[in-house]
C-alpha cells in the first residue's frame, strides 16, 4: 500500500506510460488508466472490502461482462477474470469477506460469482430487470438484496431459490444503498423508501423527495460513531439533497446543492443541467465524491458544506465511481451514459476506467 | 462594482487593473472609468470571479449558496444554508446573502407556485437536462410526465437492436420527446386553464389518480394506500405504455397496453409478499414485446394462464373500486383485437362487452380488453 497511499508518482502526475497526449481530453486528469476495460459503457464499479488484502476492482457493463482486475500497489492494474450475464449488467457487489461478487443484470437474474474456483451460479430471480444488488450482513442473517424495475424488492438466501422476503414498492426501483442497520432505497416517480434491517428488513420510513426531478442516485453516510445516520441522494437535475434521518433540526440540518452544472455564476446565458450518475462517500474522511453526465468529478464536504474539488471535463459523462476499502483509490469510469439519447452512441468509442489518488485531496476542509 | 475579496486581504495581484473595487478610504475615487456605486460596502459581498479565479483549488461558496428556487425549504425538509457554516478567510461573507434572501417565502402561495413552474420549464427547456422525468412543485405532484430512467430506455434501444427492429424505439422516443415538449410548452406559457388545472393537482394531490393513471404517485406518498393502489398498478415498462399515456389527460382509458415487466404481486401498495415462482412464466416471452403495434404483442398473454399480470386492459372503474387486488386474472387468453383508433364501434364489441361496458361497475374477470365506444364515455 505503500506507494499508492503516498504522494509519489501515480495519479498526481502525468508519467507518460499510457502515451496520451496533452491535447487528448480523455483522461484530463492524468489519472491511471485501468488496463482491458469492457467494451461498453460501465455501470457500476466495487472495491473489494477490507477483510481481504489487497485491492480488486469489479466493474460491470452493459457488454453484458463483469471484469476483475487487481490494482496492485504501484498503480499498476491487472485483469484477473470476467463473467457473462445474458444482458447489460447494472450493478454489482461484494460480500462481506470478499470471496464472492454478486451481479445483477438486465437479464432479470442476478448471480453470485465465487472469486476463488471463478464460478457463477445465478442466486435471484425477478420479473424485471434487477437495478441495484447489496450484501447485507447482520448478527443473524445474511441475504443479498435486489431492487428490481418490477417494483419489488428481494431478500436472497444464496442457497435457495426463493426469496427469503419480498417487500413491494411502489415504482421502480431507481438506485439503492446499504449500510447495517438502515438501507435506502429511491424509485421512480421520486419515491424514497427507508428501511431498518435489524432481525428482518421491514420499512421505516417513506420520505417525500427532496428534490423535484428524476432520482438517479443514492448513497448513506455514518456520522462520527460510524452509524449510519442519513443520505446523499443525486437527481436528474444536477442537484443532490443531504437527508439526515433523524436530525435534531430538519430545516437546518437538510439541504440541497446544485452540481453538475455549466456557467457557475453567469446566469447570462442558460445553464447546462447535466444529472449527476452515482455518489460515493468516502470511508475514512466522510467526505463525498460525485459524478455527473458533464464529465467531471466533484469531491464535497457535507459539513462545511463546501466543494472542495472539481476535476476537468472528460470528453464522455462518468457514469460510476467508488472509493476503495482504507480511501486510498478513487475509481471513476468515463462512458457513454445514454443522457442524450440514442444519437450519441457511439459503440466504437473507447470506455475507461481511471484510478486516482484520494488520500489528500478529499480530506474535509476544516471549519472555522 | 463589486468589491476585490484579494485586495481585501491585501493580496490581489490585478492592482489597478482589477476588475472589482478596491475600496479606498476615500470613497470618490474613479477606476478604471466606472461610476457604479460599490453594493454592500465593505466586506459582506462574496463575489468571486471566475476570470480571475485562480485555478480549481478555491472552494466556490456559490455552488452551495442559497439557490434560486426556495420552494424546498419547506415539506420536504430542504434547509436554509446558514452563513456561518461557511467558513472561508473567517469573513463571514454570506451575511449580506444571507439577510436579504431569506425564505420569506415560507409558505408559498399558489401564484407563487405557478410562476415557479413557469421558471422550472423553462430551465428545463435550455438546461439540456434528461426530460424523461416526473416534476413536483412541493406538496403536489405536476402529472403528464412520464418518468423514465435513462437505463431504462438503452435497454429498449439494445433489445430492439438485438432483435433487429430500431424503428419501434425510435417512434416510442419520437413520441415521448413530442408529449414531453408539449407539456413542458404548456406548463410555461400557462394558460388560463393550465393554471387552474395545476393549481387544483398542487392543492389536492389526491384528486390526481382520477385523470392520469400511469405512475404518477403523488398518491403514494403520504395518502391512503387505496389510492394509490389504483394508480400504481401500472407503468413498470417504461416505455411499453407511452401509446396510452399519450392518450392520457383527455381520456381516462387506454386503448392498447404493453406491459413489459409483469408485477410479482400485482397492485399498489402493501408488503404483498408473494412468491414470483407462481409468476414465473411469462419471463421469456416479456423479452419479445414490441410496442409497434397492438399485434405484435399478445404472445404471453395467450401463455399466461391465470396469475401472470403480463397484460391487461384497464379502465378506471366507475363504481372507484381500487381493482383486483390479487393482481391476477385479466389474462384472457382471447387475443386483442387489433384496436387502431381510440374507441370501438359497437358493432366490434360482442353482447358481454357492451354490456360490462354499460354497466354501472365491471365485473371481475369481465372486464373488456377492447376500448370502449365513444359514446358510452362518461367525461
Amino acid at each position: 500500500m505503500s506507494l499508492f497511499g503516498a504522494n509519489t508518482g501515480f495519479g498526481s502526475g502525468g508519467t507518460g506510460v499510457f502515451g496520451t497526449t496533452t491535447t487528448d481530453s480523455h483522461n484530463p486528469m492524468k489519472d491511471v488508466e485501468v488496463t482491458s476495460p469492457p467494451d461498453d459503457s460501465i455501470s457500476c464499479l466495487a472495491f473489494s472490502p477490507p477483510t481481504m488484502p489487497g485491492n480488486f476492482l469489479i466493474g460491470g457493463s452493459w457488454a453484458n461482462d463483469v471484469r476483475c482486475w487487481e490494482v496492485q500497489d504501484n498503480g499498476q492494474t491487472v485483469p484477473k477474470a470476467q463473467q457473462m450475464h445474458t444482458g447489460p449488467v447494472l450493478d454489482v457487489c461484494w460480500s462481506d469477506d470478499g470471496s464472492k461478487v454478486f451481479t445483477a443484470s438486465c437479464d432479470k437474474t442476478a448471480k453470485m460469482w465465487d472469486l476463488n474456483s471463478n464460478q457463477t451460479i445465478q442466486i435471484a430471480q425477478h420479473e424485471g430487470p434487477i437495478r441495484t444488488i447489496h450484501w447485507i450482513k447482520a448478527p443473524n442473517y445474511s441475504c443479498v438484496m435486489t431492487g428490481s424495475w418490477d417494483k419489488t424488492l428481494k431478500f436472497w438466501d444464496t442457497r435457495s431459490p426463493n426469496p427469503m422476503m419480498s417487500l413491494q414498492m411502489p415504482e421502480r426501483c431507481f438506485c439503492a444503498d446499504v449500510v447495517y442497520p438502515m438501507a435506502v432505497v429511491a424509485t421512480a416517480e421520486r419515491g424514497l423508501i427507508v428501511y431498518q434491517l435489524e432481525n428482518q428488513p421491514s420499512e421505516f420510513r417513506r420520505i417525500e423527495s427532496p428534490l423535484k426531478h428524476q432520482h438517479r442516485c443514492v448513497a448513506i453516510f455514518k456520522d462520527k460513531q460510524s452509524k449510519p445516520t442519513g443520505f446523499a441522494l443525486g437527481s436528474i437535475e444536477g442537484r443532490v439533497a443531504i437527508h439526515y434521518i433523524n436530525p435534531p433540526n430538519p430545516a437546518k440540518d437538510n439541504f440541497t446543492f446544485k452540481c453538475h452544472r455549466s456557467n457557475g455564476t453567469n446566469t447570462a446565458t442558460p445553464q447546462d443541467i447535466y444529472a449527476v450518475n452515482a455518489i460515493s462517500f468516502h470511508p475514512v474522511h466522510g467526505t463525498l465524491a460525485t459524478v455527473g453526465s458533464d464529465g467531471r468529478f466533484s469531491f464535497w464536504d457535507k459539513d462545511a458544506r463546501t466543494k472542495l474539488k472539481t476535476s476537468e471535463q472528460l470528453d464522455q459523462p462518468i457514469t460510476a465511481c467508488c472509493f476503495n476499502n482504507n480511501g486510498n483509490i478513487f475509481a471513476y469510469a468515463s462512458s457513454y451514459d445514454w443522457s442524450k439519447g440514442h444519437e450519441y452512441y457511439n459503440p466504437q468509442k473507447k470506455n475507461y476506467i481511471f484510478l486516482r489518488n484520494a488520500a489528500e485531496e478529499l480530506k474535509p476542509r476544516n471549519k472555522k | 462594482m463589486t468589491v476585490c475579496n484579494f485586495f481585501l486581504q491585501g493580496r490581489c495581484r490585478y492592482g489597478e487593473k482589477c476588475w472589482n473595487e478596491h475600496p479606498r478610504d476615500e470613497r470618490g475615487g474613479d477606476y478604471r472609468g466606472t461610476q457604479q456605486p460599490s453594493r454592500g460596502g465593505y466586506g459582506n459581498r462574496v463575489w468571486i470571479n471566475p476570470s480571475q479565479r485562480t485555478g480549481g483549488d478555491y472552494v466556490q461558496p456559490s455552488s452551495f449558496s442559497r439557490d434560486g428556487d426556495n420552494d424546498w425549504s419547506r415539506g420536504g425538509g430542504g434547509a436554509d444554508v446558514k452563513s456561518s457554516d461557511f467558513s472561508f478567510s473567517g469573513q463571514n461573507r454570506f451575511s449580506a446573502l444571507a439577510s436579504h434572501s431569506h425564505s420569506d417565502k415560507d409558505v408559498q402561495s399558489p401564484t407563487d407556485d405557478v410562476d415557479t413552474i413557469q421558471k422550472d420549464m423553462e430551465i428545463w427547456q435550455t438546461s439540456g437536462q434528461w426530460p424523461f422525468s416526473c416534476y413536483s412543485v412541493l406538496p403536489g405532484k405536476l402529472s403528464g410526465f412520464v418518468e423514465v430512467s435513462p437505463e431504462e430506455l438503452r435497454l429498449e434501444y439494445y433489445t430492439g437492436r438485438a432483435s433487429g427492429d430500431l424503428q419501434a424505439y425510435m417512434n416510442s422516443v419520437q413520441q415521448l420527446a413530442d408529449q414531453w415538449r408539449s407539456r413542458v410548452q404548456e406548463l410555461r406559457t400557462m394558460s388560463s386553464s393550465t393554471r387552474i388545472s395545476v393549481i387544483s393537482e398542487l392543492n389536492d394531490p389526491s384528486s390526481q389518480t382520477s385523470t392520469h393513471e400511469f405512475g404518477s404517485s403523488a398518491s403514494g406518498f403520504g395518502t391512503t394506500s387505496s389510492s394509490s393502489s389504483s394508480s400504481s398498478g401500472f407503468g413498470a415498462g417504461g416505455l411499453f405504455w407511452i401509446q396510452s399515456e399519450i392518450l392520457g389527460n383527455g381520456t381516462n382509458y387506454i386503448s392498447d397496453f404493453f406491459l413489459i415487466y409483469p408485477h410479482a404481486s400485482g397492485f399498489g401498495s402493501g408488503a404483498f409478499a408473494q412468491p414470483p415462482s407462481g409468476f414465473s412464466a411469462p419471463a421469456a416471452s416479456a423479452a419479445s414485446f414490441s410496442f409497434a403495434g397492438p399485434a405484435a404483442d399478445n404472445k404471453s398473454s395467450a401463455a399466461a394462464a391465470s396469475s401472470s399480470v403480463s397484460a391487461f386492459s384497464f379502465k378506471p372503474p366507475p363504481g372507484g373500486s381500487s381493482g383486483p387486488a390479487d393482481g391476477g386474472g385479466f389474462g384472457q387468453s382471447s387475443t386483442r383485437a387489433a384496436d387502431t383508433g381510440l374507441f370501438s364501434a359497437h358493432s366490434d364489441l360482442t353482447a358481454e362487452e357492451l354490456k360490462e361496458f354499460t354497466a354501472k361497475r365491471f365485473t371481475l374477470g369481465q372486464i373488456p380488453l377492447k376500448p370502449p365506444p365513444a359514446d358510452l364515455l362518461v367525461v
